[in-house]
């Protein structure tokens, strides 16, 4: 093809995707049509119900002719206007989203205001459709979403200076709601990544950054997570990446929850950028999003209901990979997660022995005695007079399906019956149930390594 | 019941002896027969990308091979006024390329083609306050960061010039309870980032720092029947992430707790007999990148027709000799 009637075709080619996009906002995902030769006279632009599809056969000369004239730009030989570098780096990097310097590009164009950071990640959503591991486009849009923090924390500041009238309030309001709207958007970014690639370490590690940086310390985020989650590690059994977003999720609810069981005055803030769990969030309603703020008086009983949410929180993982290990023989991961949530677990019950003095880690000790003595079995014991001093008067099972409401705080009082927390015999049990059993060599195997690992790693260790 | 294992069959006819002739050829011709479009695709990573095939043509002895000053011209070409080097010319400069680049003019015993002070100040600037390095000036952390930059320094023997105490903090913030390592405190253990870290921890002489039966255990458990390794539980083999577990066990003095014999069985099966080049598994395709680490994990395994590579900067040991470095290992 003659070097100006590629020219005037590739220009064609540019401007059908930049209209494409604009004329139809909904475009969910891109994708190449396998195509070798061009029919005459149309575009190798093809939409089809929110899909933008290219042909193949125009890949080859347009990626090359976009990409040298964005080098070329880069490298002051050749001018483009702000509206031709957005168009440009658009099409670079939905057919080649590693390419960071155009990433690069388009942060200068947000940072002068000419590009939106929202229009960003969805042109980040986008290239992540078709290349859903591109390290490139994760690391972008983690410079994107701290502009945004930035800029609503910087809102945050000047608010604080300012006296507080009405439009104020709504402000903030709006601001809070637009971050959970961005936090939302964001997770629902990283499932789709997660669905089209599995154990897809970018997309899991990227959300365990959003919720570093978006929702830190908000409870509530990270139960909807854990609940959200639940269903999507049973329907991908392999997926190492996703089970480990639950330990990290797992490990955060253990050490919050701890930290309001160390001092229970101090209810878990947020910072100021973050999402704060009193903004009405537009996640599906859980009944346990605030776990304290309680008046003094209600202390000793908000540090008991964390310490029997985490040991709740402990019972169910465990119950649910058990569930797995049996229903699905012979994955590695879920064997994984087992060693996992069982070390965090031993790790917590360290800590709580170290930092207490009688209190809660006799509760504890009592609530072991009882699996030792009843073996793994036993799904509740008594609080007895480990707790608070007081005498149950009236027994009360928690809930095993679900978790505590705060609002039920005050029956505490009357006594619980605590949900089963692992064990090393439970642990020893169990394998000894899959071996019994008659089960895939694979499984031995990893029952096999779990028992080698318990032996060297927890036993052994003080 | 019962589920099929993540891992790849070895065939009777695949490749068992290595073809070293055909390797050398395959990257000598690489790249002068490339389109414009898989040139595009690619040169965002150019400079590693010929850090892969001039360090696996010294592995098999062949550098005279390449275009010794062609490429240090390129490499000049590619140093930002803030020191930095990019990956090619026209793009923007990152810590991971210039890691490539002073990799590449160390193996031509020519680092001063470049000014020297200034890619020790570009990368100092890249420091951050908790002593965790970002990529470049757009700020990305990731443990593999760290990694590129105290390479770097101990390839340029200023190691001195940045907070060495706090950046091994922050790298150790990164451990998990299996022993490993992920790109950033909270994140998944993954064989690339524990290569990173193990390697980190060896430059900066912090390696009684790992616990090195315990990651040593989760680095076996990466080997599979077929012999290759994965870098993550229920992945397929790769002879990239061989080269990753591999390199870790030998830093961390563990390389004998797997079974060597059926590693190199799995490396030599991922070779192309009529191409050359090595390709992640059996029957793929062949690159530079599974190239270099073919013959470098072989060469861990002890193979005498190649020279031998040093696990922490996956370069020739002759060439870390003549600039005086020997990075820990632990025995």
């Amino acid at each position: 093809m003659a070097e100006c009637e590629e020219e005037v075709l590739v220009q064609r080619v540019v401007k059908d995707i930049t209209n494409a996009l604009k004329r139809n906002p909904s475009i969910d995902e891109i994708g190449v049509i396998p195509c070798p030769e061009a029919r005459y006279n149309r575009s190798p632009i093809v939409l089809v119900e929110n899909k933008l599809g290219v042909e193949s056969w125009c890949v080859k000369f347009l990626l090359p002719y976009v990409h040298n004239k964005l080098l070329l730009y880069r490298q002051r030989k050749h001018w483009l206007d702000r509206e031709a570098l957005v168009d440009i780096t658009c099409t670079v990097l939905l057919l080649n989203p590693d390419f960071t310097t155009a990433w690069n590009v388009r942060k200068e164009l947000v940072q002068s205001g000419v590009l939106n950071p929202e229009k960003d990640l969805y042109l980040g959503q986008l290239a992540l459709t078709k290349f859903p591991k591109s390290p490139e486009t994760w690391i972008h849009r983690r410079w994107v979403l701290q502009q945004v923090l930035g800029q609503s924390s910087a809102g945050d500041r000047r608010r604080r200076q300012q006296q507080r009238d009405e439009a104020d309030a709504e402000r903030s309001q709006q601001l809070s709601e637009h971050l959970a709207r961005t936090l939302h958007q964001e997770m629902k970014v990283c499932s789709d990544a997660a669905c089209r690639y599995p154990s897809n370490y970018n997309a899991w590690s990227h959300r365990i950054w959003v919720l570093q940086h978006m929702a830190r310390g908000n409870i509530k985020v990270f139960y909807d997570e854990l609940s959200s989650m639940r269903l999507w590690v049973s329907m991908h059994v392999s997926d190492h990446s996703g089970f480990h977003y639950r330990q990290f999720l797992l490990k955060e609810l253990v050490s919050e929850l701890s930290q309001s069981t160390a001092s229970s005055t101090s209810s878990p803030q947020h910072r100021s950028s973050s999402v704060s769990s009193s903004s009405p969030v537009p996640f599906h309603n859980h009944a346990n999003g605030e776990l304290s703020g309680g008046e003094g008086g209600e202390d000793e009983e908000e540090r008991q209901l964390s310490f029997i949410t985490v040991l709740q929180l402990f019972h169910q993982e465990m119950e649910l990979i058990s569930d797995l290990i049996q229903s699905f023989p012979g994955h590695e991961t879920l064997w994984s997660h087992r060693r996992h949530v069982f070390f965090l677990w031993h790790q917590w019950r360290t800590d709580q022995q170290l930092s207490n003095d009688g209190g809660d880690s006799t509760l504890l000790s009592d609530r072991e005695a009882g699996l030792h003595k009843g073996g793994a079995q036993g799904c509740a014991a008594q609080v007895g007079e480990g707790v608070n001093g007081q005498c149950p008067s009236e027994a009360m099972e928690v809930e095993g399906a679900s978790l505590p409401d705060p609002r039920d705080s005050k029956r505490l009082k009357r006594g619980v019956h605590l949900p089963a927390p692992p064990s090393l015999p439970s642990e020893y049990t169990f394998i000894s149930s899959v071996l019994d059993s008659c089960c895939p060599s694979e499984q031995r195997r990893f029952a096999l390594s779990y028992r080698k690992w318990l032996d060297t790693v927890i036993v052994q260790q003080p | 019941m019962g589920t099929q294992v993540k891992d790849v069959i070895i065939k009777p006819e695949a490749p068992n002896a290595l073809l070293l002739d055909k390797h050398a050829d395959y990257i000598s011709a690489y790249g002068s027969k490339k389109d414009d479009y898989e040139y595009t695709l690619s040169e965002y990573l150019r400079m590693s990308g010929i850090y892969w095939g001039l360090t696996v043509m010294d592995l098999m002895a062949q550098l005279p091979r390449m275009n010794r000053q062609e490429i240090i011209d390129f490499i000049k070409a590619c140093q930002h006024e803030c020191g930095g080097v990019s990956a090619s010319i026209g793009h923007d400069p990152h810590l991971l390329y210039t890691l490539s680049a002073v990799q590449i003019l160390c193996l031509y015993d020519s680092v001063d083609a470049i000014d020297v002070d200034k890619v020790v100040e570009y990368i100092k600037g890249l420091q951050q306050e908790d002593g965790s390095f970002a990529g470049d000036k757009w700020g990305e952390i990731d443990t593999r960061f760290s990694f590129c930059a105290v390479a770097t320094l101990a390839l340029l023997g200023k190691m001195d010039t940045i907070n060495v105490d706090k950046a091994v903090e922050f790298v150790l913030s990164c451990m998990n309870f299996d022993g490993g390592f992920g790109c950033r405190p909270g994140s998944e253990s993954h064989a690339g980032q524990i290569y990173c870290c193990t390697g980190f921890l060896s430059l900066t002489g912090q390696l009684h720092q790992v616990n090195a039966d315990l990651l040593g255990w989760w680095l076996c458990e990466r080997q599979l029947p077929s012999g290759g390794l994965n870098g993550r539980p229920e992945k397929l083999p790769d002879v990239c992430y061989s080269w990753w577990v591999l390199a870790s066990l030998k830093i961390i003095g563990r390389i004998h707790w797997i079974d060597k014999a059926k590693l190199r069985t799995f490396i030599l099966a991922c070779q192309d007999e009529e191409t050359g080049g090595f390709a992640d598994r059996p029957g793929d395709m062949v690159d530079p990148f599974h190239t270099l680490f073919g013959i470098a994990g072989l060469s861990l395994l002890g193979d005498e027709q190649i020279k031998p590579v040093n696990p922490v900067l996956c370069m020739p040991e002759d060439v870390l000799q003549r600039i005086n470095l020997q990075p820990d290992l632990l025995s």
